[in-house]
């Protein structure tokens, strides 16, 4: 079993009398991916910044490698790089001077400094533009360097906070590239994020939070096969009455057909598909619907996680 | 730590190319604006006068007033002595003094001859000067008429002096090396005005971090709040000394400023850096906004450059503006500076102005680092 690396326990936070978090614990694992999900305001962003010791829990513990952030902030610090959802980043420094600049508020310096900062700059892709200014640069490459300069120290545990919002894809890319490969060498990364699709290409485990409280965690195969509701989509030619099959339990309009939700989903298709060709409709789509994260947060919550 | 942040600050500081125009160039602009019109203010009164009688009498006195040091007499014979009257009456002219016809007449005949002033009486103190003249001329014609009875009694020369001595002498003796002029008012208080303003950038670049999200980033740093407060502090400390030199220089190399002690200067200066950048710092904690920021920096330098005697010399302030005065470090700057400049001050003679500037500094650091808590607190995170 893999060592955990960070350990949060019964979170609290209120502010100015409203309650940001009610409890929150979830637990990460050496060399894992851990997806934060949850839609905005849930507490995401609260219960990183409290890990990262930029707030002060009002109760509960933050075990970072066996040491509560509350009591051994400087020690505890060290092994943490947090990436801002802001990027923050001096704009009329170069590339390669905030690094220095974020290596060195790390204490990592002289020789080891310039090496990392070339490493990093070379996992990100801007090793080309690193002596230019921050502020030329576009909006993906400045989240790029946002995320390089949370690396300089080696950290233990690299926390990120909605990195990709407004980026084009070739930044995403390379954010996601870097977030593998940190994995795949034995950093523990946590990802916050309101894109179910990012969770689900990148993270090992997930812990979906709403309203300041972990509605469910687990790995991403265990919640999908859990709680993700099985669907069969269908388009035809007159179409316009709900459709019935073997273990349907809803059905929903969905664009130009329907979304039937099913326990049986193959045998749904087998008899819509019988059904259509016996009334002699053209069909136009009919699938099998992946199982998201989305239907999972619908499941446990009520509410869809873009609301 | 401290270094990173100060290197930083400084790399920041030089690309904001705004910086130099607040704190370098507006300051000389000001410097020889105020040097230019107070400098070449003339010493010289100018008196219109209009000679009625022309006789050789009129003349000999036209000639006497003419003479006296720090006036020039002026006549202007293309308006007629009404147009002349009426330009008084009328607030074009001050005053005019008119040699009546027929005084050449009554001089000669030893009867009391009289000359008229015209004067505007609204214009009291432009008067006043040519009114003294015209007493001191009156008393030297009084003077030249005893001379002529007491040698007419049979006193030589020697006796007479030593009759018309008189009982009372005032002895000038100017204790100070450089005499008080406008390069040593302006070029001080224009520097000692303008450091002041580093308080707008202090209080930007507060905000700068605490918005971008930067000071929350910093705080999952190993940084502590002394760390950056300090980091942030010693770039404008750098920024004002190099200010206050610059300025200095200025003056010493275009209007041949005296500066004196040179170490003392150095020591002023150093103090008044670390005075206002520490009032800067406080601000910088205390306020809400950058807008409310500029709005107690402009309180702060102008009403300290008006009460601490830096537009005007201390000594022609009201009492009660003095008393206020002594409270800014405006005040301590420029009197320490103006010690050293025009009394010929040593390090001896303002360590006390020295030490009250430090203080002064140490304080606002003090309450910015109590109030760093809530500043992150409002911080961007």
């Amino acid at each position: 079993m893999s060592k955990v690396v960070l350990e949060v326990v019964q979170l609290t936070k209120q502010y100015g009398g409203k309650q940001a978090l009610g409890g929150v614990s979830f637990q990460v694992k050496e060399g894992s991916c851990f997806g934060l999900l949850g839609p905005n305001g849930a507490g995401k962003s609260t219960t990183m910044k409290i890990i990262t010791g930029i707030l002060r829990a009002d109760s509960g513990e933050a075990l970072v490698m066996g040491q509560d952030m509350m009591k051994h902030a400087d020690a505890v610090r060290h092994h943490i790089g947090y990436v801002p959802q802001e990027i923050t980043l001096y704009d009329k420094l170069s590339a390669r001077q905030n690094l220095t600049f974020f290596g060195e508020m790390y204490g990592v310096k002289g020789r080891e400094l310039k090496s990392r900062i070339e490493e990093v700059l070379g996992q990100v892709g801007l090793a080309d533009r690193a002596g230019e200014a921050v502020g030329s640069y576009s909006g993906g490459m400045k989240r790029r360097i946002n995320f390089a300069a949370a690396l300089l120290h080696h950290p233990k545990i690299v926390i990120l906070d909605e990195p990709t919002v407004g980026i084009d894809p070739q930044s995403r890319n390379h954010i996601f590239e870097m977030i593998r490969s940190l994995r795949d060498s034995g950093m523990s990364v946590i990802y916050s994020t309101h894109y179910m699709e990012e969770v689900e290409a990148l993270c090992d485990d997930i812990a979906i939070i709403d309203h300041g409280k972990v509605v469910v965690q687990g790995s991403l195969h265990e919640l999908l096969e859990q709680y993700a509701v099985k669907a069969v989509y269908v388009e035809a030619d007159r179409l316009e009455d709900e459709p019935s099959g073997a273990g349907v339990r809803s059905a929903v309009r969905s664009g130009r057909g329907w979304l039937l939700e099913t326990e049986r989903p193959l045998q749904t298709m087998q008899q819509i598909s019988g059904w259509l060709e016996e009334t002699g409709r053209t069909v136009r789509s009919l699938e099998l619907k992946r199982p998201s994260l989305e239907s999972v947060f619908l499941t446990l919550t009520g509410t869809s996680l873009r609301d | 730590m401290i270094r990173s942040i100060v290197r930083k600050e400084i790399q920041v500081l030089i690309k904001e190319k705004g910086t130099f125009f607040w704190l370098f160039l507006l300051p000389v602009l000001f410097i020889v604006m105020f040097s230019a019109i107070f400098g070449n203010t003339s010493q010289t009164v100018t008196v219109r006068y209009y000679d009625a009688d022309r006789t050789v009498a009129s003349k000999e006195l036209i000639q006497a007033l003419g003479g006296i040091k720090g006036f020039e007499l002026k006549q202007d014979d293309s308006q007629s002595l009404e147009a002349q009257i009426e330009d008084i009456r009328s607030g074009k002219l001050s005053s005019l003094v008119v040699v009546p016809a027929g005084y050449g007449g009554k001089y000669e005949s030893g009867a009391a001859a009289e000359i008229e002033l015209y004067r505007d009486a609204a214009e009291d103190t432009a008067v006043a000067p040519i009114v003294a003249m015209l007493n001191s001329v009156a008393a030297q014609y009084k003077e030249g008429n005893l001379r002529a009875i007491l040698k007419s009694l049979g006193n030589n020369d020697q006796e007479i002096a030593g009759m018309m001595q008189p009982p009372l002498q005032v002895k000038d003796i100017r204790e100070n090396a450089v005499k008080l002029s406008t390069v040593t008012q302006v070029v001080p208080g224009y520097t000692v005005m303008f450091v002041f303003f580093i308080m707008i950038t202090m209080v930007r670049n507060f905000m700068r971090d605490r918005d971008s999200g930067m000071v929350s980033r910093l705080r999952g740093t190993p940084m502590k709040s002394h760390h950056y407060l300090i980091g942030m502090w010693v770039p404008n400390i750098l920024v004002v000394i190099v200010q206050c030199t610059v300025l200095l220089l200025f003056g010493k190399l275009v209007y041949g400023l005296n500066l004196g002690d040179v170490a003392a200067v150095a020591l002023i200066i150093l103090s008044l850096a670390v005075c206002c950048t520490g009032i800067g710092l406080m601000l910088a904690m205390l306020v809400g906004g950058e807008n409310q920021g500029i709005a107690f920096v402009q309180i702060i330098t102008m009403g300290g450059a008006i009460t601490g005697g830096l537009w005007f010399p201390y000594d022609f302030l009201p009492k009660a503006v003095q008393a206020v005065g002594r409270f800014t470090p405006q005040y301590w700057a420029q009197n320490g500076l103006q010690d050293i400049m025009i009394r010929g001050g040593h390090i001896g003679s303002v360590w006390i102005n020295a030490l009250i500037l430090i203080a002064i500094g140490l304080a606002g650091f003090a309450v910015a680092r109590l109030r760093f808590n809530q500043f992150a607190g409002t911080a961007v995170n």
